[in-house]
């Protein structure tokens, strides 16, 4: 990879930025500077040595301004929790951090709608609408660190897609700041609005190469009165299917996650992190694990709609055994062992991971055809885990730190598997730094001269986010 | 799948601690589990049993005793065949909760439903409630009654297969009642 045509950043550039935000807002030390640098799970390293923080729009907006004139390529940051190299810089870039832009602008109640600046936590925001008897339509394990504007900008999918729908149909409308500086106030907040483009898309999903989210409205459910979850452990891949398609039929409504996990991901949660598995009366455990959740209005109505889906499923045999729970404290302890899986993995030392979407009859066959291919005993875990309900796995394959053949091994035949099976090579991760190259796998060509053709007109000498998504095209630099 | 001809479920009820885990564990696994975190939810498992040369499936569903005055009551109860209220033996206070038990058995489980009070913990040395005085609370509300150890496998075995027995001749009753309606 060859850096591409900007400038690098000099004492005037420091200078500007100084008086623009203040000393406190701008990082130059190396040191402070490489967290920013390094991506969650230590993967991708980049070697910038200016981060900024803005507060306001408007100094986003001048920051952006002021580097499209410089060309100076820049790299929006969130949270920093996505997990394909997207929010790191890959040279130089200058990092936007988002973190100091948090502030909640409004909620209404009635209509269930939040405006918030993108630099809002998840949780945060979570907890902010408890209070009002409201729900964000997302959660993700990263919620405590991750952002809103981070999570629009990969259009992250989470554990409540299922129920509630991707992030295009809950975001009512975005603020924007363009590569030129230009605001782009998109705040609809009406549910229904069709006047002209919807010009928010461009913003979800397109991981901060077209412009940098600086507001968002979010489209909030009730809060359910009544959560219910139910773990259970099952023999065979083939009866996890019988399970999601019997919840379908039985809970219907109330289904709120499906979530599966094989005995080698959940081995992650109660070996590397110490977590007690729920399940013990079979002393080795169960080949799969799923993980049904229930949301709802009326408690008792579906207790007994999830009792009597276990006691259908305990009957057809397809689940060995599991347990079943409305309590809060229980509910979260058994979504950690889910949830913490990503994290704890990390703990075997290097982890390829790959988020696809795949039709059920191949859904976890990858998981076996990898295994089937690659037989190293350097390797410690192949193994899978994700979201069964929207036809999403997350695959991981950890071995004790980066081998280049192990790789070799593993790209690009994975994305060339899930490609011939019809599948997205990434399902909800997005394509970031990490996947740019196999961006054709799951777009076709047309699709990709039209990205071109965007990313041209909205940010034409490529200074945001750059390496990312698309392959750079601009290779000149121009004065 | 596999064949059976009854299939029967098993709900075990009682203050937490006094063993219901630990019999079932006995029952289905054969063993006594040392030292477990207490029971999280509502579990529930499956164990295959043989009375009289037939299969009998039984669905096990072990409760969290400390949950007993929250929300997860009504549904699991109200289709089981039996329900076992465990005390433990040597510790008066679990005997003294059976009445409030019992009023919930009432109020949600089907009354046709098999009902035995078990008390646990008999290898104890420092017994609290007399075998006596279980037996007549049994009777008084027309229980069965048997008192086991999970810990030495005394009467576990035997409480399942019983129930299981029991409820498989009350079901062939029926049958055979419906029979004779039909004629
Ligand atoms: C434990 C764990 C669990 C996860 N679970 C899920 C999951 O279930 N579903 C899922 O989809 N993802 C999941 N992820 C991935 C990740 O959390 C999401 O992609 C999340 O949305 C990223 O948010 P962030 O605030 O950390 O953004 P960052 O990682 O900082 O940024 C992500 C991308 O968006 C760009 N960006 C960030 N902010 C802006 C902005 N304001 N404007 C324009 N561009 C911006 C960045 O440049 C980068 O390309 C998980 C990650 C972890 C660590
Ligand atoms: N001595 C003895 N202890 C027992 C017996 N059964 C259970 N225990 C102990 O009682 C405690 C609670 O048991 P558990 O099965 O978890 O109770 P539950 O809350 O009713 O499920 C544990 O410390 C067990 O070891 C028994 O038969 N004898
Ligand atoms: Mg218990």
């Amino acid at each position: 990879m060859q850096r591409g045509p900007y400038n690098t950043i000099s004492t005037t550039d420091i200078r500007f930025f100084d008086s623009l935000l203040g000393p406190n807002r701008l990082i130059t030390d190396p040191d402070e500077c490489e967290s920013y640098n390094i991506d969650f799970p230590s993967t991708v390293r980049g070697a910038s040595r200016c981060v900024l923080k803005p507060k306001s729009t408007e100094e986003v907006s001048a920051i952006l301004k002021y580097c499209n004139t410089r060309r100076l390529a820049v790299v929006p940051q969130s949270g920093n929790t996505g997990l394909v190299g997207g929010s790191n810089p890959v040279f130089d870039e200058i990092v936007i951090s988002m973190k100091s832009m948090n502030k909640i602008l409004d909620t209404n109640e009635l209509a269930g709608v939040l405006t918030c600046e993108a630099g809002c936590v998840l949780e945060n925001l979570e907890n902010h609408l408890t209070t009002v008897g409201l729900m964000m339509p997302l959660d993700l394990g990263a919620k405590g660190s991750c952002l809103i504007g981070g999570c629009v900008s990969t259009n992250a999918g989470g554990l409540r897609l299922l129920r509630y729908g991707n992030l295009h149909g809950n975001i009512l409308g975005v603020e924007a700041v363009k590569a030129n500086g230009d605001v782009v106030d998109a705040l609809n907040t009406l549910k229904k609005n069709n006047t002209g483009y919807h010009l928010k898309h461009l913003f979800i999903g397109s991981e901060g190469t077209l412009g940098i989210v600086t507001k968002v409205v979010i489209q909030c459910p009730p809060l359910p009165k009544a959560v219910h979850l139910a773990f259970l452990g099952l023999a065979s891949f083939d009866k996890v299917l019988k399970t999601y398609h019997l919840a379908k039929r039985e809970l219907g409504e109330i289904l709120s996650s499906c979530e599966m996990m094989d005995r080698l991901s959940i081995d992650v949660s109660i070996n590397n992190l110490d977590m007690k598995n729920p399940l013990t009366s079979y002393e080795n455990g169960h080949e799969f694990y799923m993980l049904i959740e229930t949301s709802g209005s009326h408690l008792a109505h579906d207790e007994e709609k999830l009792s009597s889906f276990v006691e259908k499923a305990m009957n057809n045999d397809i689940i060995e055994d599991g347990t079943l729970t409305n309590e809060t404290a229980k509910i979260n302890n058994i979504w950690g062992l889910r949830e913490r899986i990503s994290e704890g993995v990390l703990r075997d030392g290097y982890v390829f991971k790959y988020d696809i979407s795949l039709p059920f009859t191949s859904f976890y066959k990858v998981v076996e055809v990898l295994r089937d291919r690659l037989r190293d005993p350097r390797i410690i875990r192949i193994s899978g885990y994700g979201h069964l309900g929207d036809g999403n796995i997350h695959v991981q394959v950890s071995i004790p730190e980066y081998y280049v053949d192990v790789a070799a091994q593993l790209e690009p035949f994975i994305f060339e598997y899930v490609s011939q099976c019809q599948g997205s090579i990434s399902a909800e991760h997005g394509i970031g730094f990490k996947k740019t190259k196999y961006l054709h796998m799951s777009k076709t060509s047309s699709e990709i001269a039209m990205m071109y053709d965007l990313k041209k007109l909205m940010d034409p000498n490529g200074i945001l986010n750059p390496y990312k998504v698309l392959m750079p095209v601009t290779t000149e630099l121009q004065s | 799948m596999e064949d059976y001809k009854f299939l029967f479920k098993v709900v075990l009820v009682g203050n937490a601690g006094v063993g219901k885990t630990c019999l079932v564990r006995r029952f289905t696994q054969g063993l006594f589990p040392p030292g477990q975190g207490a029971t999280i939810g509502v579990d529930f498992m499956i164990k295959t049993v043989e009375v009289e040369n037939e299969k009998v499936k039984l669905q096990i569903w072990d409760t969290a005793g400390q949950e007993r005055f929250r929300s997860i009551t009504q549904s699991y109860y109200r289709s089981a065949h039996a329900l076992i209220l465990v005390y433990d033996i040597s510790c008066q206070p679990t005997f003294d909760c059976l009445p409030d038990w019992l009023r919930e058995i009432e109020e949600y489980a089907s009354n046709k439903v098999l009902r035995i009070l078990v008390g646990n913990k008999i290898d104890r040395e420092d017994r609290e409630i007399p075998t006596h005085v279980g037996e007549d609370f049994a009777q008084r509300h027309g229980m069965y009654f048997l008192e086991t150890s999970a810990k030495e496998a005394e009467n576990v075995e035997r409480l399942f297969m019983e129930i299981a027995a029991e409820l498989m001749e009350v079901s062939e009753n029926i049958l055979f009642k419906s029979i004779l309606l039909l004629w």
